[in-house]
């Protein structure tokens, strides 16, 4: 038995239930569970079987290994039947809750029904499962908001809204984490940071507001960037979030806690990051030869200042482009280190360094074309 | 290198000017009048009757009157802005002008005829073109490289612009006016020294109308590029500065521009802002006279002159006041 799978025991007569299957890091946490040599039995509650399915062929996941329930958890009971609730109220034992609405630019209503409205109704069906001892909540680093400096990792406080946040994912995992914390105050709390590419390859299956802002600095299309050059930018590979995920959500010994799967130390300036992109796309011929210059570092108050000018002006086109950054740049302005001391005591291990992958990330989005990365014509459309 | 002073600047505007809301009614912005104003715009000034070389003319007159110079003692004449037959059109009948490119008068030219009709005997001539709102800017950095190879003691620098009836009146979400800059040049002059100079060109944004978010998310970082360049050029820090001297494009550009371009004390001349609009010939330069003239800028003053120009140009100009 390695330290990877120990703790699959305390599950071994029960079943783990897990919401976010079909996502990148819940199909990765899946697999890792569903492949090991002590795997506990997995439900997954999925809207669409077939999608399922299709993710755990792809992924080499049997069919007998993990048990699909369809559901939702948009709608009250997550739309199970009630012999499916009678059947996990019977069989269990833990519940890993990965799914969430992850997209930065939703307003605060919508990004709530999914992240807060959705965790609520799982929690009630959960309440209704005697055996569950454990509920794990994967949430995100960025609960911090606009606080700056180094990010403990402790639980959410009143205090922690009074910082205020950069966008309505942040605010609503955080009322998500109250929700859980309120409800179940054993439950542990797996903060990622945002997630950069698959691994230190830097392959990137799953497109994200990084990627989208990295594209429009790489189109010229990004003036200036609100932050200072030695801001550290919290990245992770999702096969290390995975992994950590993997190996915490069931782990015993750890009830309460909040732990931060972030880069920490391994964190990668933000004049490195901008430089090391630059590097990268000059190499290209058809790139240099346009002359794009990375944009200028200023203050949030005067990228406010130009973002509002924008939206006065009402040019569409332009318009798009600040406020798909308007979601995710002024994080950059916020400088944070998150604490991982504690998760890498658990694990054994930190987080890859974010320079060891970042180059080879930016040479791939730049080999496939952008694909999948929205640029000004589809942000226009 | 000689580094060459500015000794004198004279500007001429056309008699007509224009609210920002007449224009707006006139069908000649694309944006709204109140959004222009809250960028601080008021007026522009409109050739009507005035030709281009008309308005250069009588900018370079009254510069050579006002110094006391005399025309035969300019060793060279830089000549920007509407080109050929077409500074001899005024705005009401610039198509003419324009069908004039595709005859022989097309080899009508307003440099040598300002050459003949000032009296610059001795003055060799050249003309600039396609460098838009850097016109004057590139016409001193001509001149300045010229005096230093040829041993030239004084050179007229004359720029003359405006905007065809049909063309509209607005370029990017500013205001635009006709007008007519002239510099005079003195190897050993020891006003307005220019320490330093930088100007960078980006073909790939050649078709500003295309390209209009690229334009505009490019204009800053290459902006505060070509400013680092230029004080850089001038051996000058970024405390050094302690005016800036803009073209005429909207107020908020700037304040955006200067807080990414960190000059911790420069302060920002923007008095012609209003009541000019952007000058296309040479906005840096008439707000430099003025604020000489009010007494704003002072000796021993160090001066920064930035502008962009579609093209795409970007260039600065360090001066010792």
């Amino acid at each position: 038995m390695t330290p990877h799978t120990a703790h699959l025991h305390e599950h071994a007569d029960g079943v783990v239930l897990v919401t976010g299957a079909t996502g990148l890091l819940g199909s990765l946490v899946v697999r890792r569970w569903a492949t090991g040599r002590h795997a506990p039995r997995i439900a997954v509650l999925v809207r669409d079987v077939a999608r399922w399915t299709a993710t755990a062929s792809r992924l080499g996941i049997g069919s007998a290994a993990v048990m699909p329930l369809e559901g939702d958890l948009m709608v009250a009971g997550l739309g199970l039947s009630a012999a499916t609730r009678w059947w996990l109220a019977h069989h269990a034992t833990a519940v890993v809750h990965l799914a969430a609405d992850t997209t930065f630019s939703r307003p605060l209503d919508e990004a709530r029904a999914v992240n807060v409205d959705g965790t609520q109704r799982l929690l009630d069906v959960v309440g209704d499962c005697p055996r569950v001892s454990r509920v794990a909540l994967v949430s995100t680093a960025f609960v911090a908001g606009r606080r700056t400096g180094r990010i403990g990792a402790s639980p959410v406080t009143a205090a922690d809204a009074v910082a205020g946040w950069v966008n309505a994912y942040e605010q609503s995992k955080t009322e998500a984490e109250w929700l859980v914390r309120t409800r179940h105050p054993g439950a542990v709390v797996l903060r990622s940071s945002t997630v950069a590419c698959d691994d230190l390859t830097g392959v990137v299956t799953q497109r994200n507001a990084v990627h989208r802002a990295l594209r429009l600095l790489h189109d010229g299309l990004a003036p200036m960037i609100p932050g200072v050059a030695s801001t550290a930018i919290d990245l992770v590979p999702a096969d290390y979030v995975a992994d950590a995920i993997a190996r915490l959500a069931l782990r015993g010994g750890i009830d309460g806690e909040t732990l931060h799967l972030c880069a920490g130390d391994g964190a990668m300036p933000l004049d490195e990051m901008l430089e090391a992109s630059h590097a990268c796309w000059i190499r290209d011929t058809a790139w240099r030869r346009r002359g794009v210059i990375m944009p200028t570092l200023g203050d949030l108050e005067t990228w406010h200042l130009f973002a509002r000018s924008v939206e006065e002006t009402g040019h569409a086109r332009l318009r798009s482009v600040t406020r798909a950054l308007a979601h995710f740049l002024p994080q950059l302005a916020l400088p944070k280190q998150f604490d991982t001391t504690r998760t890498e005591a658990l694990l054994g291990e930190r987080a890859p360094v974010v320079r060891d992958y970042w180059t080879h990330m930016v040479e791939h989005l730049r080999a496939t074309e952008w694909r999948g990365v929205a640029g000004l014509a589809e942000l226009a459309a | 290198m000689t580094t060459p002073g500015i000794r004198g600047i004279a500007y001429a505007l056309p008699a007509v000017s224009r609210s920002v809301r007449e224009l707006a009614l006139a069908g000649a912005l694309e944006s709204d009048a109140e959004l222009l104003e809250g960028f601080g715009f008021a007026r522009v000034h409109v050739a009507c009757a005035e030709t281009p070389y008309q308005l250069a003319q009588a900018s370079a007159s009254q510069l050579l009157t006002e110094q006391g110079v005399d025309p035969a003692s300019i060793g060279l004449l830089v000549y920007g802005g509407t080109p050929s037959a077409m500074a001899f059109s005024p705005a009401h009948d610039a198509e003419a002008g324009a069908r004039s490119l595709c005859t022989a008068d097309r080899f009508r030219y307003p440099a040598t005829r300002l050459q003949y009709e000032l009296g610059l005997e001795g003055a060799s001539v050249l003309a600039l073109d396609q460098l838009a709102c850097t016109t004057l800017f590139g016409a001193v950095r001509v001149a300045r490289a010229l005096m230093a190879s040829e041993r030239i003691d004084r050179a007229l620098c004359v720029a003359s612009e405006f905007y065809p009836l049909n063309a509209g009146r607005e370029a990017i979400y500013n205001c635009t006016s006709d007008a007519a800059c002239a510099l005079l040049l003195e190897a050993r002059g020891t006003r307005n020294r220019i320490a330093g100079a930088a100007t960078i060109t980006k073909g790939y944004y050649w078709d500003a109308a295309a390209m209009r978010e690229e334009v505009v998310a490019s204009y800053f970082p290459t902006a505060v590029h070509a400013i680092r360049r230029t004080l850089a050029s001038a051996g000058w820090s970024a405390d050094d500065v302690t005016w800036v001297i803009p073209h005429n494009v909207s107020t908020r550009s700037w304040e955006i521009l200067l807080r990414l371009a960190c000059l911790p004390n420069a302060r920002l001349w923007t008095r012609n802002v209003a009541e000019h609009g952007h000058t296309l010939a040479g906005d840096n330069f008439i707000n430099l006279r003025d604020a000489i003239a009010e007494g704003a800028v002072r000796e021993g003053d160090r001066a920064l002159l930035f502008s962009y120009g579609y093209g795409a140009h970007w260039t600065g100009l360090a001066l010792e006041i």
